[in-house]
């Protein structure tokens, strides 16, 4: 089981109540492999920098999952197979915890050497 | 004949040890707009002031950003 982070934009000519409902049909894949959805986040209507298929503005969600990969492989492909769906984005988010323990563990080799050296 | 004063380049505090911010994320457009230029380019590191590790991890959540049109590619501002 991995975590996994996933953006998604909309069609903004969707009607926004109908959203939830629609995404939850998407990820009924992910939980039909045992995977399970920790948070879904939408940002709802919000313009875009640059106009992506004519479209100017485009309805925005932020998905957090953890699944096999292979599972979230699987919802991008028919997430992008759906014409409503204007743009996805799938990442893994770095843990946090992760990165300050390796900062620590450096400083705490830096000054191990500090010691040896005097 | 005089020497041409040496000088030396005042280092530039690091934005972001200052301001106690760990995580760079590509969702967070309004900390990644204070690392592009007004024209949507990302500004160098001698500009920002960051540490390498920093930049990097800068220059890729904008990217990121870029792909889902959350920061412009360019700006047609002039």
């Amino acid at each position: 089981m991995r975590h996994y982070e996933v953006m998604v934009i909309l069609d903004p000519e969707l009607d926004e109540r109908t959203i939830a409902p629609s995404l939850d049909t998407f990820l009924s894949v992910i939980k039909k492999d045992g995977g399970s959805v920790e948070k879904v986040d939408i940002w709802g209507r919000r313009r875009l920098s640059f106009e992506i298929n004519k479209k100017p503005e485009g309805i925005y969600a932020v998905i957090d999952i953890s699944a096999e990969p292979a599972s979230v492989i699987e919802l991008d492909r028919q997430l992008n197979l759906n014409e409503s769906v204007l743009r996805t984005k799938v990442l893994r988010p770095v843990p946090k915890k992760a990165k300050a323990k390796k900062s620590e563990a450096k400083a705490a080799a830096k000054a191990a050497a500090k010691k040896a050296l005097a | 004949m005089a020497k041409p004063p040496i000088r030396k380049p005042k280092k530039k505090s690091n934005p972001l040890k200052t301001s106690k911010i760990e995580a760079i994320d590509y969702k967070d457009t309004a900390l990644l707009r204070k690392f592009i230029s007004d024209r949507g380019k990302i500004r160098a590191r001698r500009v920002t002031g960051v540490s390498t590790q920093q930049q990097r991890e800068i220059a890729k959540a904008v990217k990121n950003a870029r792909e889902m049109a959350l920061l412009p590619y360019t700006s047609t501002a002039r």
